[in-house]
């Protein structure tokens, strides 16, 4: 993929670039707003990472120039503010996610990846097939291999969300985002809680599990289990 | 001097002082104007009324009656004695003493000369009584120029007098002034030289200036409040970075040594860091909270569903810890307000409820409303906690003694009371005997709940 980074801060940017190519990506870093917004409006990228303080334009002025020159890529705001309304500010400068710094690198991969599917994954899907484990997201049914499993909400959602990106890690905050809608960190366990109340229901009768721990990062979803 | 010049406390006394003379001086000046003018009108109308008389005396008598009529009067000792002369068209003086030339007619000024004095000042008429005589009548000005004379001295002295007093009338004034004024800002000083807990000298009249001094008393008695809890914040930060920090370099230290694959001790290094920005997440989250930012965000809240989904969530994590979440919630609650702040409010109670107790303990959660009141209560049947250590409890970094070994900063009840404080309502602990009662209270928004309508009850699975 092809990835913007809009960032001042030398030392992150080698980071977040280094890190990005790594994982097979194509990095461009942008030292400040004008650059960024230049390249966002005459070159294609898949992802765009945007530090919201930018020297020359801040990030969040970037953001809101590209969607209003209709440059529709999915934008990661960085911020060292972790304030309520620097959340809501961003977004609503047109940003599709936000990330606090310091951040660790595994939760900006997987967030990247997450932006970049999110596109194609547009049409509304109403079953997920994935390892055995089958899922009607309309009639909130589980079945694996033929038995039906019974689940709570909140056990369903997290299914929902880790199958959504099999093969994909998908972090504790990001679960905490999407199934409890918490935009901060409650500093407990409710994510591993219900992860394991999920697998236990899941694997019952000592099938293979498909939920793979992440450690330190969140929980991926076995493609072919 | 020029400390006078510059005391604003003078600068008022003197300005009144001065207004206040410059008054009677222009009140004396017209009263005197005034009396001065009427003493001459009243003169003319005497002097014109004695001339009509003589002209009477002239016209029923002749010369010869004149004469004795002015003789009479000439030889009179009266104060307001007039002056007569009777003269032919050539000057000539035919009768009277007064020696003066022939005047215009009508109402004059009359230079004459005073046989004692020399040349003077007089108020005359001059009336025809034939065309071969003319009469003078005048009278001297002396006695009006010595009533002037008198009020103008009399008036000199009550005004010296007034300003002497209006004077030192001002320097008292403007010295009590600047004392009381003094008083307040030595005390200033003697704060700004670093004692804050100097304070301003309150008197027992009750006046303005003891109001200023007691209003700055409470200012610093706040502010002193808020340096304290400063400084047992930032104390209290450094201590409980210290113990992170130092385990942090111990395991670098220890890794520096060993050789060979270090992720575990790495992955360790990082939880520590993680630990400590968590600290600083949860005070900075606290001073927004605070700031009171965030309120124009504010939304209705169905905090209804919020503990009902809170309860599901957090039964399994709880039951995982050897404890039990019962849950009783009341339908139909709202509360204008942030939804994530009021789940955070909500988690650290329960969290605390958890953290704190021994296994086996049963924490129940309820939502109640109470007249327009919301009350979201978490009560344990644990140990709890002493009476007298409850109010310490919402304190930054409020730890007891008996807990000082747990995990947490002791930030968590603070930030459920600032929440609390941000909705517009409060936090309030109770001892439960036994176990404690924690209960946050918010305006509700509109109560469609009935209290008869039947609750939801839930128990973890």
């Amino acid at each position: 993929m092809r990835i913007l980074i809009a960032e001042d801060d030398r030392e992150t940017a080698e980071f977040i670039q280094r890190g990005l190519e790594q994982l097979g990506h194509n990095p461009v870093v942008a030292a400040n707003g004008v650059d960024a917004l230049h390249l966002l409006s005459t070159e294609q990228f898949d992802v765009a990472v945007v530090d919201r303080m930018l020297p020359g334009m801040d990030g969040l002025s970037v953001v809101r120039r590209a969607r209003t020159a209709a440059i529709e890529l999915p934008v990661l705001l960085l911020t060292a503010l972790s304030r309520i309304e620097d959340r809501v500010s961003g977004l609503e400068a047109g940003a599709d996610d936000y990330l606090v710094k310091p951040f660790a690198f595994s939760e900006l991969a997987a967030r990247v990846n997450a932006l970049a599917r999110r596109r194609p994954l547009q049409q509304e899907l109403i079953l997920l097939e994935q390892a055995g484990i089958e899922i009607d997201l309309l009639k909130r049914r589980v079945i694996r291999d033929g038995t039906p499993i019974l689940l709570q909400p909140r056990e369903f959602r997290l299914l929902e969300e880790l199958m959504r990106e099999s093969g994909k890690v998908v972090t504790r905050t990001m679960l905490l985002e999407r199934v409890w809608n918490y935009h901060f960190d409650p500093q407990t366990n409710i994510v591993e809680t219900h992860i394991s109340r999920l697998r236990s229901k899941l694997n019952e009768g000592g099938k293979p599990d498909p939920i793979e721990t992440v450690r330190g990062v969140g929980y991926r979803f076995a493609e072919h289990a | 001097m020029h400390s006078w010049r510059r005391s604003a406390a003078y600068r008022i006394a003197f300005a009144n002082f001065i207004t206040f003379a410059v008054g009677l001086a222009l009140l004396g000046l017209v009263v005197f104007g005034v009396m001065h003018v009427a003493f001459f009108r009243q003169l003319d109308a005497m002097v014109s009324d004695e001339a009509q008389t003589l002209v009477d005396e002239y016209q029923s008598g002749g010369l010869g009656e004149l004469n004795e009529a002015i003789a009479v009067r000439e030889s009179s000792r009266s104060p307001t004695r007039m002056l007569y002369a009777v003269f032919t068209p050539d000057g000539h003086r035919i009768a009277g003493n007064l020696q003066a030339g022939r005047p215009p007619l009508g109402l004059h000024d009359i230079t004459f000369i005073d046989p004692s004095e020399g040349p003077d000042r007089g108020r005359g008429i001059g009336i025809d009584l034939s065309p071969r005589e003319r009469l003078l009548v005048m009278a001297d000005r002396e006695w009006i120029e010595r009533i002037d004379r008198t009020v103008i001295s009399v008036f000199a002295v009550a005004f010296l007098a007034a300003c002497i007093i209006g004077f030192g009338g001002a320097l008292l004034f403007g010295n009590y002034l600047r004392q009381r004024l003094n008083s307040i800002s030595g005390t200033a000083k003697a704060i700004i030289a670093g004692d804050i807990r100097e304070r301003m000298p309150v008197g027992g009249r009750g006046d303005e200036f003891d109001q200023l001094a007691a209003t700055l008393n409470r200012m610093l008695d706040r502010i002193e409040g808020l340096l304290e809890n400063l400084r047992q914040v930032s104390s209290d930060v450094a201590h409980d970075l210290r113990t992170p920090l130092s385990r942090l370099r111990t395991q670098l230290e220890r890794g520096k040594q060993t050789s060979g694959d270090q992720t575990g001790l790495i992955e360790g290094a990082i939880a520590q860091l993680d630990q400590v920005l968590s600290l600083f997440a949860a005070i900075l989250r606290i001073a927004e909270v605070e700031a009171g930012e965030t309120r124009r965000y504010f939304t209705a809240v169905d905090l209804t569903a919020l503990t009902t989904e809170l309860a599901e969530s957090y039964a399994p994590a709880v039951q995982d810890h050897g404890r039990t979440l019962l849950w009783s919630i009341e339908p139909g609650l709202q509360v204008l307000g942030d939804r994530e702040l009021l789940a955070q409010a909500a988690i650290n109670l329960i969290e605390n409820a958890q953290r704190h107790t021994p296994e086996g303990t049963v924490i129940r959660l309820t939502l109640v409303a109470a007249n327009h009141w919301a009350c979201l209560r978490v009560i344990d049947d644990g140990p709890g906690v002493a009476t007298a250590d409850l109010p310490r409890m919402v304190k930054r970094f409020a730890r007891l003694e008996t807990s000082r070994n747990t995990a947490g900063y002791g930030l968590g009840l603070n930030l459920v009371s600032a929440i609390a404080r941000l909705h517009s309502g409060r936090l309030v602990l109770k001892d439960n005997a036994p176990g404690l009662a924690a209960t946050i209270e918010l305006p509700a928004l509109a109560t469609t709940a009935q209290s008869n309508q039947a609750r939801k009850e839930g128990a973890a699975e």
